[in-house]
């Protein structure tokens, strides 16, 4: 729980997605996203929740970057042309105008941390949220056989 | 000492970071790799406000679990869009889906 675990864990995140956002080639693009994801995990193991982490290190910092390789590598798409300058000043101001918002957290009270035990996360999830536990079952069933339908090539 | 606002500001400066890249990239899956980044910050937001403001119930964590399995279903069904829009027109570029335009 060190704040200088922190700062290594957030810097490493923010270039990662700088280099998603920014990459003129769009393999290095999808290569940034799985390193972004492996290290929010690692913030996640920082917050007490290793729960958390697993599955962020098993579905977001494997199975998705893999899965946009896969998609890259289909549509042939090796890199992106520049958008125009509009596009990039609209982004700017919209980003800027957001980050304000980080005004209102400064003056948020310190506070000390207590970890988490993840029996109880797990017990909870089990419990209390069962329902929406197997609803998001059912979505990514949904999911599954969409995907699999509207990828499908049509004969005929 | 880490702080709740460290993990907020980190959740803002991400979801900032991924905005950007939504509005000025123009290949289709780069825009799709921009909102999951969106996404993360936003769990990351909600698991950081769960481990310091509700230690018994952990509401925050289970919704950014919840953020995680309606990323993964928002991604496969994105790319098989994705796929389908290369099929018809032979590219991944955000210009090339004008026909709904409206």
């Amino acid at each position: 729980m060190s704040v200088l675990g922190f700062a290594i864990l957030a810097g490493l995140v923010l270039a990662g997605a700088l280099v998603v956002v920014l990459a003129e080639n769009i393999v290095h693009a999808a290569v940034a996203l799985a390193f972004t994801f492996f290290f929010v995990a690692g913030l996640y193991v920082l917050l007490g929740s290793p729960l958390l982490a697993v599955i962020q290190f098993a579905v977001n910092a494997a199975a998705i970057p893999i899965l946009t390789l896969f998609i890259i590598m289909t549509t042939q798409s090796r890199r992106v042309r520049p958008a125009a300058g509009v596009f990039y000043l609209v982004a700017g101001v919209l980003a800027v105008v957001f980050l304000a918002g980080l005004w209102a957290y400064l003056g948020a009270p310190q506070e000390a941390f207590r970890p988490l035990s993840p029996e109880g996360l797990g017990a909870r999830l089990l419990t209390v949220t069962l329902l929406p536990f197997e609803v998001a079952s059912v979505l990514l069933l949904l999911a599954m056989v969409g995907a699999v339908v509207l990828a499908r090539r049509r004969e005929a | 000492m880490i702080t709740l606002g460290h993990f907020l500001a980190l959740s803002a400066v991400l979801f900032a970071i991924g905005l950007f890249g939504v509005i000025t990239r123009r290949n289709l899956i780069a825009v799709l790799m921009s909102v999951e980044i969106l996404l993360n910050a936003a769990a990351i937001a909600f698991a950081s406000v769960a481990a310091y403001k509700d230690p018994v119930f952990f509401s925050g964590q289970l919704f950014a679990l919840f953020v995680m399995v309606v990323a993964a279903a928002e991604l496969s069904i994105g790319f098989a869009i994705l796929l389908n829009v290369f099929r018809h027109t032979g590219s991944a570029a955000t210009d090339v889906v004008e026909e709904m335009r409206g």
